[in-house]
């Protein structure tokens, strides 16, 4: 048993490790490879998976060839937020796989640690998901494809101030990217003339949310603004809101659109009903675009359930990778092919998007929308868009 | 014959004791040759080994508190964090020489060590585990919360370290960061070597052993242990400097429990209480870990997983005391 065990293992890695040296070993003159270091294992696996498939569509639909070059995509794990090991990983892919482009990167740090690799190398790197605004302005090189919580946050401060809200509580994890939602909002909403009550800030493991209840009870707020990490925490507190009857009690439920993600809204359940978001992207877009894409997952993966704002946003970072290597001619210049996308606008599957010239950063439109029940799935259903929003965060946002 | 049979055991030990000096005489010469060699043979991967290097350093301190006075942690991150967090700040604000970062992540290391340490270090077994946990928790928060300072979430960037001695720049490729990075883990190695052969080492070890004894002989277990767990913090602080100075970045990671667990696995698989077990550990755990992720990006841990099983099963004492078993197999075989 324990030598079929261990035969079992030793041929496992070698199958493994000489498969690696294979398709390291081949490398054709018309490849251009795209480094892309994302969560691929571990407890944020399912947001590399999102990447994936969202490239892996774009491929299907567009082909993988640009005027005659090949893309090919060369997948690193970087399983949790861990900058140094980005570092690592990036160097490994530029100087050992010779990838002329970097992509992914789901946490802020990871992307921040390639800023001198990427200066040094003249290598274009494109954001598909991490949203503190600081990142592009670390290198000329940084283009961002996803959304950024100031982006997300302001529309939706103006919107609540034009429903006539005038107390707000704020309630946001106690980490980076909550106190960017919390900064961003407060300063929106007051300047529209709302007031915030009570700024509360949770530590990131908490489980019991009572406690935090009470103090949005007692506040005499009509609305509350939350920002927490996806998943059980986000479930958690809605579940928290709903049993301690704070929803019966009338206060409105708001946030920006991560915390009702497509892939956990299954887990939230019911107590997702209600919550009202502002995000840049929902599976429930009606658009031909965004029919295709769906039915493309479907074809590809056998269910479209995974499609998510990671999606598009490795979709339409594959989109600029493409025109990059179009408008350089496949040859290597970062500074040239970050050039050409400046300014470019298209038409994506979550509506109109332009990279502004100075952030880098997509300008697109935010939507309003409501989770509800459809047809016996849980969906984000649009009820309202803001076009044009640009990421309010680039410098002096803070 | 009561005579032959004691003294057979006792002239084994003799050899075997022989055996572990030449062992660990052997380590420095033979760590720098194959360091070298690895310089030639892989410069692709660079970036990788530099990280070993600096782990290894790591996971050496560990083997001091674990392995020399069995104090048993998951909380070495702490230091290695402080560390790290020290030198990266520094960097940003005052001074970027790296071998003066690399004091200053030490200092600080060895002062969290010293300070928790006094507080922590009269409890033992279980309840130490607990409070070295609790250690690292306050750490990592401390550096979540002081955002201006540490960025928070989004990690400590910005740190550019300036040219090794004024004449070696950091470059691209890892060059000079994976030879700064072996040069310090050698004379790390050297240090420590010296440390737990010197007269305070052998009181730990005896600490380790029978506290009971060690009081009655007139020593302090207590005060044997914080100064123990204080110098294995300045490893651990130099070490955390040493990421630092060679990734450029400072992320909360760095001083979390789930870095402090993974120090522990690498120690157990080299095998503690031998220095040389703590460099083998960190370079077999994290070659083998960088092998599976890059053939396998998506089911690696799976295959992670089996390898630390099959070890545990197969060679229980790590690899080192694993490859001492062979050898002693070997060796009464041919007798």
């Amino acid at each position: 048993m324990t030598k079929t065990l261990r035969r079992a293992l030793l041929g496992a890695v070698f199958v493994t490790a000489s498969g690696a040296a294979l398709c390291g070993g081949t490398t054709w003159a018309a490849t251009i490879k795209v480094g892309v270091i994302a969560p691929f294992s571990g407890p944020f696996a399912t947001a590399g998976q999102t990447f994936k498939q969202g490239i892996e569509i774009y491929q299907a639909q567009h082909g993988k060839t640009v005027g005659g070059d090949t893309i090919e995509f060369v997948y690193k794990d970087l399983d949790q937020a861990n900058p140094a090991q980005s570092k690592a990983l990036a160097q490994e892919l530029i100087v050992k796989e010779k990838v002329g482009y970097l992509a992914g990167f789901f946490f802020t740090p990871d992307a921040l640690a390639v800023a001198p690799l990427i200066d040094e190398a003249n290598i274009p790197c494109v954001i598909f998901n991490a949203a503190t605004s600081a990142i592009t302005e670390k290198s000329p090189r940084y283009v961002r494809t996803s959304f950024t919580l100031w982006q997300n946050t302001v529309p939706l401060a103006e919107h609540m101030a034009k429903q006539g809200i005038k107390k707000v509580v704020t309630a946001v994890s106690d980490y980076g990217p909550g106190i960017d939602g919390e900064t961003a909002f407060k300063q929106t909403f007051e300047k529209a003339g709302g007031q915030v009550v009570d700024s509360i800030r949770m530590p990131l493991k908490s489980t019991d949310f009572a406690p935090f209840m009470q103090r949005i009870k007692d506040s005499g707020a009509e609305a509350i603004y939350a920002f927490l990490p996806a998943g059980p925490t986000t479930l958690g507190f809605a579940k928290a809101f709903n049993d301690t009857g704070l929803k019966a009690a009338g206060i409105k439920f708001f946030g920006p659109g991560d915390i009702t993600q497509e892939p956990d809204l299954p887990a939230l359940g019911d107590a997702a009903v209600g919550i009202t978001t502002t995000f840049n992207y929902s599976q429930a877009h009606d658009s031909e675009m965004n029919r295709q894409l769906l039915a493309k997952a479907k074809e590809l993966f056998g269910s479209s359930d995974l499609v998510t704002f990671s999606t598009v946003g490795a979709y339409d970072g594959t989109h600029v990778i493409y025109k990059m290597v179009e408008a350089t001619g496949g040859k290597p210049d970062g500074l040239k092919a970050v050039e050409a996308v400046k300014g470019m606008a298209w038409d994506s599957p979550r509506g109109p998007l332009k990279i502004d010239p100075n952030s880098r950063h997509v300008t697109q439109t935010i939507y309003l929308r409501v989770t509800e029940r459809k047809d016996g799935k849980l969906q984000n259903t649009e009820i309202a868009s803001f076009p044009d929003q640009p990421d309010y965060g680039y410098k002096g946002g803070k | 014959m009561s005579a032959v049979a004691t003294n057979r055991p006792r002239r084994e030990t003799a050899g075997r004791r022989l055996r572990r000096a030449a062992l660990d005489g052997a380590a420095v010469p033979v760590m720098a040759v194959l360091g070298l060699a690895a310089f030639w043979l892989f410069p692709d991967d660079l970036g990788l080994m530099t990280r070993i290097a600096a782990t290894a350093l790591y996971v050496l301190s560990l083997d001091l508190v674990l392995g020399f006075g069995g104090i048993a942690t998951l909380g070495q991150a702490a230091m290695f964090g402080t560390g790290a967090y020290a030198a990266g700040i520094a960097a940003v604000n005052l001074v970027n020489e790296p071998i003066t970062l690399l004091a200053i992540g030490g200092v600080a290391g060895g002062l969290i060590a010293l300070v928790t340490g006094a507080l922590i270090l009269h409890a033992r077994g279980l309840t130490l585990l607990m409070l070295t946990i609790a250690v690292v928790q306050i750490v990592q928060e401390v550096a979540n919360k002081a955002r201006d300072w540490t960025g928070g979430s989004d990690g400590l960037s910005g740190i550019d370290p300036a040219p090794v001695l004024g004449l070696f720049r950091f470059d691209l490729y890892g060059r000079t960061s994976y030879l700064f990075a072996l040069a310090v883990l050698i004379v790390g190695y050297l240090v420590a070597r010296r440390i737990v052969r010197s007269p305070f080492g052998l009181a730990c070890r005896g600490v380790k052993e029978d506290p009971l004894r060690v009081a009655a002989l007139g020593g302090s277990p207590k005060r044997y242990l914080v100064t123990l767990y204080a110098v294995a913090g300045v490893f651990a602080g130099v070490a955390g400097a040493l990421t630092a100075v060679t990734s450029g970045i400072v992320g909360l990671d760095s001083a979390s429990f789930s870095w402090s667990a993974e120090a522990l696995v690498m120690l157990v698989l080299g095998g503690t209480g031998r220095l040389y077990g703590a460099v083998i550990g960190t370079v077999a755990f994290m070659t083998i870990h960088h092998i599976l992720a890059s053939s396998d990006p998506f089911h690696w841990m799976l295959f992670i997983g089996l390898f630390l099983m099959a070890i545990v099963l197969f060679a229980p004492g790590g690899i080192t005391s694993g490859i001492e078993r062979v050898v002693h197999r070997l060796k009464r075989g041919r007798a």
